[in-house]
């Protein structure tokens, strides 16, 4: 569908001309380029954050979660300031008195406890992305399950399942993720144990089911009543065997591009919550919990320790995005071919 | 269940299919619509009967209703279903869904939209072979290749392993074809089975269900709004309209002798071949009745050329004609004395029209 069109509507040659394609084809390769960038980042991010302890280009030479400063490599000899910019940065340095900030440290520099942040970027996705990306499964598998039977079966179970996503819809979320960590987060217990990643990714399965339940129903009203599961139905075929045969994998695609772009959404709530010190506890790095830490020293000029962990959530959701899109036309391509 | 109804097809000598007075309604916001209302035939084992009638006329859903498939919310169907010698209306969706495929399956309308997009060819047609015969998947694909070849798909073995969006619409119908006869059912149902389709691929379709008709001893019920498409491969044509049948005959006696004005005015709204260019063609006024308010009397009266007094009081029932097969529903049918008398007035104003 979409060359000949691109072609007819916004090039408008005098002659109808089918097979030159000049513009599109610059265009393909636009989004070309962006999609291997996108790509590129997240299979970075993702290999840095499984292996930042152990990887080279990673500052690990201390254990980036301690707070102790004596371990901060940054800090040794030097203990008043101790947060230096990225290397790149440095020309901060020569105009102003800051003796102490000769030095300047690591692709993003270091933070106010002499931590590298670039590498606790990276560790930081770890957590960010393992929390989204488990919120997003969960909330995926329940609500493509709720989604499908309401809108296969319809009926009391349609009512049913309409009407608690609706006053899930309507709960405030905030208070909910509040609720449900501090009420989780036992106050005796949580000075000796870590957090558990638990209440918070609960919270955020909870904030994504609504709309991903909707979503799905919406498309299996849709499918249900096409023609070819009229057909399969007339062949003898069981609802079971209906709804994972003949509907799901059709709304998978859909669902593919759907998910995506709730997986930046939840790497953005998770980054909320983390600021508002919601998520795994302090020492442990997030991207959200980051930016926040670096609030305070923003205010006298240091500006890396908020900003660069925002750049770097920033190309992340941007990444994932971008892909939602690619495989959202993709799909949409094939629909227009079947 | 299913040895119940094998052992009945070895026994009951009587025929495929017998429908007593089926009702088929639906609830909507504006009331009752009375998609099939009273509608009785029977049908013998390996005949072909055609389903003529407009949009809307209740065609489609009487095929469905005997099938069972019409979803029960919002559904009321009453009336008696007997097919091979059993009460089939009152079944379970367990109870129908082993006639399903087996007994009796479909064609749809369109085979755009009839084939799922994302599963291949062989293994949607291998589905109902596996499900309701048990045969291995190796089996499944065989038995798929052979019906392939039945329906004469260009290059079956190919055709196995495309996806529907592959195959263009003629193909894709055949590939509908050989779904519903992969169990070999004893009444196949054809939903406006050429409407989509390019009018040179409609004989083919046509051919192919009829050869297999034969070949399988199956009986066809093909349901159509054209009249040309049933004349030439159906024994007995049944015409509807308004949920109601208006007139059932052998096809030969039907185009001979028909007796309802409505089913003339089919006929006649067929453009022929060697009518001169720019010819009007022939329309039958108004529109099909309102299902949830139909008109008193003869639902065909308020369109009817040929409407008296009587039609639009009393409703007639069905009357047998000359031939003992041949059955309509009108006070003034064509050929008598009122029919013919209207007739020489309209052809009087048309002329003094022109």
């Amino acid at each position: 569908m979409t060359d000949i069109d691109v072609i007819t509507s916004e090039n408008a040659p005098l002659v109808p001309v089918v097979a030159t394609q000049p513009r599109p084809r610059k265009l393909r390769r636009r989004g070309r380029v962006a999609k291997w960038l996108a790509v590129s980042w997240l299979v970075f991010l993702t290999i840095s954050a499984i292996g930042a302890n152990s990887f080279p280009y990673i500052n690990h030479s201390c254990d980036q979660f301690e707070k102790s400063i004596d371990c901060s490599t940054a800090s040794k000899g030097s203990l008043v300031k101790i947060e230096m910019p990225p290397v790149w940065a440095t020309w901060e340095e020569p105009g102003k008195d800051l003796p102490n900030q000769a030095a300047s440290a690591g692709l993003m520099g270091t933070d106010t406890n002499g931590r590298d942040i670039f590498a606790r970027s990276m560790l930081g996705a770890r957590n960010s992305l393992l929390i989204a990306g488990l919120a997003i499964t969960f909330g995926l598998a329940i609500g493509t399950f709720l989604g499908m039977i309401a809108g296969y079966f319809r009926g009391w179970i349609d009512m049913v399942i309409e009407n608690v996503t609706n006053v899930m819809l309507a709960f405030p979320a905030l208070l909910l993720i509040i609720f449900l960590v501090t009420f989780f987060n036992d106050p005796s217990t949580s000075s000796a144990a870590p957090r558990p990643l638990w209440p918070i990714i609960v919270a955020l399965v909870l904030l994504s089911i609504p709309p991903l339940t909707r979503l799905v129903r919406a498309n299996t009203i849709a499918y249900a009543q096409r023609d070819f599961v009229v057909a399969a139905r007339s062949l003898g075929a069981k609802g079971s065997r209906i709804l994972f045969r003949e509907i799901l994998p059709n709304i998978v695609p859909t669902l593919l591009s759907f998910a995506l772009t709730g997986l930046a959404l939840l790497i953005v709530a998770e980054g909320g919550l983390a600021f508002l010190g919601l998520s795994v506890e302090v020492p442990v790095p997030t991207w959200g919990s980051m930016i926040g830490s670096g609030v305070t020293p923003l205010r006298q000029g240091v500006w890396w320790i908020s900003l660069m962990p925002a750049l770097v959530m920033f190309l992340t959701v941007l990444s994932i995005n971008l892909l939602g899109d690619v495989l959202a036309q993709r799909f949409n391509r094939r629909e227009a071919i079947g | 269940m299913n040895r119940q109804l094998q052992a009945s097809r070895r026994q009951v000598e009587g025929p495929l299919l017998e429908v007593r007075d089926l009702h088929t309604h639906f609830r909507t916001d504006r009331g009752l619509v009375r998609a099939v209302d009273g509608v009785s035939f029977s049908m013998a084992r390996g005949a072909s009967l055609g389903i003529v009638g407009e949009s809307g006329s209740g065609k489609s859903v009487l095929s469905r209703s005997i099938m069972g498939l019409l979803p029960k919310r919002n559904t009321e169907r009453s009336g008696s279903v007997i097919f091979e010698g059993q009460e089939i209306i009152d079944l379970s969706l367990n109870e129908r869904r082993k006639i399903w495929g087996r007994e009796m399956s479909m064609i749809f309308q369109d085979p755009m939209t009839s084939l799922n997009p994302v599963m291949r060819i062989g293994k949607q047609i291998g589905e109902g072979l596996r499900l309701h015969l048990g045969m291995s998947k190796d089996d499944a694909r065989a038995t798929a290749l052979k019906l392939l070849q039945d329906v004469r798909i260009p290059e079956p073995e190919k055709r196995l392993d495309q996806f529907a969006f592959e195959l263009s619409g003629g193909m894709r119908q055949r590939v509908m074809i050989a779904l519903a006869m992969s169990c070999g059912p004893t009444l196949l149902f054809a939903d406006e089975p050429t409407t989509a389709l390019d009018v040179t691929v409609q004989a083919q379709i046509l051919e192919v269900i009829n050869e297999q008709r034969r070949d399988r001893n199956m009986s066809v019920i093909l349901v159509t709004h054209d009249l040309g498409v049933v004349a030439g491969h159906t024994d007995e044509i049944a015409v509807m309209y308004g949920g109601k049948l208006v007139e059932k005959a052998p096809t030969r006696v039907l185009f001979s002798n028909m007796k309802m004005p409505y089913t003339e005015a089919l006929l006649h709204s067929i453009p022929k071949i060697d009518d001169p260019s720019h010819t009007r063609l022939n329309v039958i006024p108004g529109r099909p009745p309102d299902l949830v308010n139909p008109p008193k009397g003869c639902r065909f009266s308020p369109r009817c050329a040929f409407v008296q007094d009587r039609c639009r009081e009393e409703e007639p029932p069905l009357m047998n004609a000359e031939h003992p097969e041949h059955v309509y529903a009108c006070w003034y049918p064509v050929g008598s004395p009122v029919h013919r008398e209207r007739t020489a007035q309209l052809a009087a104003q048309a002329v003094g029209a022109s």
